[in-house]
């Protein structure tokens, strides 16, 4: 596949304040979430991406192109910062169709791409009121419509979801997913790890400046063999169950829980774990209700990464 | 002892009312304009004009030993109220007041009203008055540390090189009229400079206001006074109006034959539409039609 | 879709660039309530002029005439204090409104060569300046020659003034970019410059008047009456005038110059918060 953002030890600092280190990614086509706490230095990854700050080491390509003083390059690619500020005295439409003419579209062009973006985000109604007078979300999705209203390849969201309601996020993770399935590459920052799992598997973690982790959320976990994986199995006698998985030597741990049917259990070897699950199950002729890895999700792969567990 | 758990706990104690309530928005403002390291350079530069007002109330004293300097010059040296009202209100002077407004006030209002900050403030047991007195008190510190400070240490400076009493026998109302034209200056500026903060979310163009409307007055003055010759026109000036105010607080007579009560009333005139304006702009709630 | 090609040449870019920023810019200067307060403050003139004209009017027998008038105290209203507030405005807001307003990002992310947005601002917001001092002077003049418009000899004046005004602000304006680019607070520096600096130096003989720009513009005008305007007085040693039309427009392409390199090298950091 394509490499369309390629890093190699990238650096930013300012002055003596380290804002990213000897980052070397490689990110292709479809949605790739961009995680970090406050401070990680996910903006200032995406601000390099986007050519708004030069590089103090290393070099950053966008399709190949270096980012900074490249103009031409812009056609492809679409920002969506996380600042919620706007040119307050247009209107929501003044202020789409002005940023489509400096994209060079011509003024029908530009006001007939306008007027699809605004529907599409459901701004329509309000299209013709200053933008001084939207609510936070109608911000927000002013912002994210400028960001994809010219159709680039590559689109930068920071925090895009901040002031949406509900239906308003659903819509937003679905046009996510499908620009991603259309062959776009979508970066979207976030800390709401929920919305990005929803979004994609692929992450790249970022902290103190450093990469932590990039790929699948699946494979990173498994990388992380310094947390045992957690499974949790609720079935009808628990107490069983747990007498033969202690006599597993894969299983590090056997503990209950609070509910009386379940039963949670570490284990460094998940896979094997698993093979055996199955014919212990049906050895002991076990009704299992569920079988489920508590710690297989982004906030424990998260918290595990940034030393928080 | 009740075992505590780490996390929010509500609090025992007595709440009080306290009456500095504005206190610290004032430490705040104060605060952040030290930051600026321009602003310190610009602060202590502006105490220039005293030091060199206070070199000249010693030589005043040592007149003997500066004879040969003084060729002509003795009516300048000699410490009278003329000497007080020419530092509180030369142009000069008046320049450097503008200048620390644009410096200190010209984001005081402005910055709150584009962060959206005072909804935050008026969430808090904060009422408008007290917000207000906190700027105003924010301005008002440099102005009194650059007038009335000052003012008073060139008198205490003058007893003190003169060893003796003389100088407050003879002015005993000095003093009084160094603090009274300090307070005026003190409301008017802050007045000024935060009723034009209030009107902008942006602090580059109040910091243009504020210095072109001060200057813009004495300009019209002067370019209507070419023409027309006529004294009332220093009304339309607000340095002009400063200093025949100033005139008549330290007994001199005016540059313009005009009643001092006109500028008087002028300046207050000026401050209290400053207060409308304050009072019309500083709300928690924004309407935005 | 309707975007240009990529295939096309840098300047071709910057050509496109420099048209769509200017159109933009114009647009929002149209639009903005702040530059509509100015248009009302660069009508001060006109009211002066109002003022001037409706005493000669009731009194008769005036002091001056109304050219007098117009060419000493209004136009020096508009050389010493309105083309300078103007171009310090709209100067210093060519780079700092971005910063300042944090829209920097959605520029620097578009194909906006840098040059071409430093030069398509800069001719948008000068041009709007422009139109506003042109039409307040204008309006100036006619009131104040109300009763000579059939005088045709009196309209080089006007062109004259104009002329030097709109001289003034452009290379005010260029000055101000530049320090727009490279200092924060522009707006405090540009007011000593233009109250302090320019006022100050011109009452020095020999060559230090030249380094002040009023100076220059001064020497395009013909020397002004001293009569009864004490607080006007200088001693002007004019450049001629051929050589300060060169030097103000070399003045204003050094600092456009100035500009265009500093902001295309710099990097803005935009707090998040």
């Amino acid at each position: 596949m394509t490499v369309v953002v390629q890093t190699e030890k990238l650096s930013k600092y300012y002055g003596n304040v380290l804002g990213l280190s000897d980052v070397s990614v490689s990110i292709e086509p479809g949605v790739v979430g961009l995680l970090g706490p406050n401070g990680a230095g996910k903006s200032t990854f995406l601000k390099l991406i986007t050519g708004q700050l030069k590089p103090s080491l290393g070099r950053i390509l966008v399709f190949g192109q270096r980012v900074w003083n490249n103009p031409v390059i812009y056609h492809q690619i679409g920002y969506c910062p996380e600042v919620d500020t706007f040119f307050e005295d247009l209107t929501g439409w003044q202020f789409l169709t002005q940023m489509l003419r400096l994209h060079h579209f011509s003024p029908q062009a530009a006001a007939k791409q306008a007027e699809e973006m605004l529907d599409f985000l459901h701004l329509s109604q309000d299209k013709d009121r200053l933008i001084r007078s939207y609510s936070r979300g109608m911000r927000q999705r002013l912002k994210i419509a400028q960001a994809i209203a010219h159709d680039p390849r590559l689109i930068i969201l920071d925090e895009p979801l901040n002031g949406l309601d509900p239906l308003g996020r659903r819509k937003v993770i679905r046009l996510i997913r499908q620009m991603g399935e259309a062959g776009k590459t979508v970066i979207v920052s976030s800390h709401v790890l929920p919305e990005i799992e929803a979004m994609t598997k692929r992450i790249i973690l970022i902290h103190q400046g450093k990469v932590f982790a990039q790929g699948n959320i699946h494979y990173i976990r498994e990388l992380i063999d310094t947390h045992p994986h957690i499974i949790s199995i609720k079935c009808d006698r628990v107490r069983e169950l747990a007498a033969a998985l202690v006599k597993e030597k894969e299983v590090i741990k056997v503990f209950f829980t609070p509910d009386p049917h379940e039963v949670q259990l570490e284990t460094r070897q998940r896979d094997v774990f698993f093979e055996r699950l199955q014919q212990l199950i049906l050895d002991l002729h076990l009704e299992v209700e569920a079988i489920t890895s508590p710690d297989d999700n982004l906030q424990a792969v998260f918290d595990y990464l940034i030393g928080e567990r | 002892m009740t075992i505590r758990k780490k996390g929010y706990t509500h609090w025992e104690g007595e709440l009080k009312e306290s009456f500095l309530v504005w206190f610290p928005l004032t430490r705040l403002g104060i605060k952040l304009a030290f930051q600026r390291r321009f602003f310190r350079l610009f602060f202590f530069s502006s105490f220039l004009p005293a030091l060199i007002f206070l070199a000249g109330i010693y030589i005043s004293e040592r007149l003997e030993d500066f004879r040969f300097m003084l060729k002509g010059s003795p009516p300048f040296l000699q410490i009278t109220p003329n000497f007080f009202k020419i530092y509180l209100s030369s142009g000069l002077f008046l320049v450097l007041l503008v200048l620390m407004m644009i410096f200190v006030g010209s984001g005081l209002i402005a910055d709150d009203l584009r962060f959206n900050a005072l909804q935050l403030y008026f969430a808090r047991p904060l009422r408008k008055i007290d917000y207000l007195v906190g700027k105003i008190a924010t301005l008002s510190f440099f102005i009194l540390l650059l007038s009335l400070v000052p003012g008073l240490l060139f008198i205490l400076f003058k007893l003190l090189f003169a060893g003796n009493l003389v100088f407050l026998r003879t002015y005993p109302w000095l003093p009084l009229a160094v603090i009274g034209y300090s307070l005026l200056l003190t409301l008017f500026f802050a007045g000024y400079a935060l009723a034009l903060s209030a009107l902008s979310r942006n602090s580059r163009y109040v910091s243009l206001m504020i210095f072109g409307i001060y200057i813009a007055s004495d300009i019209v003055f002067g370019i209507f006074y070419q023409n027309f010759h006529h004294p009332y026109l220093a009304l339309l000036s607000i340095k002009l109006n400063l200093q025949q105010v100033a005139a008549a607080i330290f007994g001199q007579k005016p540059f313009y034959q005009v009643p001092w009560e006109l500028s008087l009333a002028i300046l207050l005139g000026l401050m209290v539409g400053a207060y409308f304006i304050l009072q019309r702009r500083i709300r928690s709630v924004e309407v935005v039609k | 879709m309707m975007a240009i090609s990529l295939r096309e040449t840098s300047r071709a870019n910057f050509l496109i660039s420099f048209r769509d920023v200017f159109k933009f810019y114009s647009f929002l200067g149209i639009h903005s309530r702040r530059h509509k307060l100015f248009f009302l403050i660069a009508l001060l003139p006109v009211f002066m002029a109002v003022i001037f004209k409706s005493s000669q009017i009731i009194y008769g027998q005036p002091r001056f005439s109304g050219l007098f008038i117009y060419s000493n105290m209004i136009m020096m209203f508009f050389l010493q204090f309105l083309i300078l507030l103007l171009a310090l405005f709209f100067g210093t807001s060519i780079c700092r409104e971005e910063i300042e307003g944090k829209t920097l990002p959605y520029i620097v992310t578009r194909p906006i060569n840098k040059i071409a947005f430093i030069l398509g601002k800069y001719v948008a917001y000068t041009l709007l300046v422009s139109l506003m001092v042109v039409f307040s002077l204008t309006l100036s003049f006619v009131i104040m020659n109300v009763n000579r418009l059939g005088d045709l000899g009196i309209y080089k004046v006007l062109v004259r003034d104009g002329g030097v005004l709109l001289l003034g602000i452009w290379c005010y304006a260029a000055f101000f970019t530049f320090l727009g680019v490279i200092l924060k607070k522009a707006i405090f520096f540009g007011l000593i410059f233009s109250f302090g600096w320019e006022n100050v130096i011109q009452y020095f003989p020999g060559k230090t008047q030249k380094l002040a720009i009023v100076h220059y513009l001064k020497s395009l005008l013909p020397p002004l009456s001293q009569e009864g305007f004490p607080f006007l007085l200088f001693r002007l040693e004019p450049t001629p005038p051929g050589e300060a039309v060169l030097i103000l427009l070399g003045l204003m392409i050094l600092f456009l110059a100035l500009s265009c390199g500093l902001y295309s090298w710099k990097e803005f950091i935009i707090d998040s918060q």
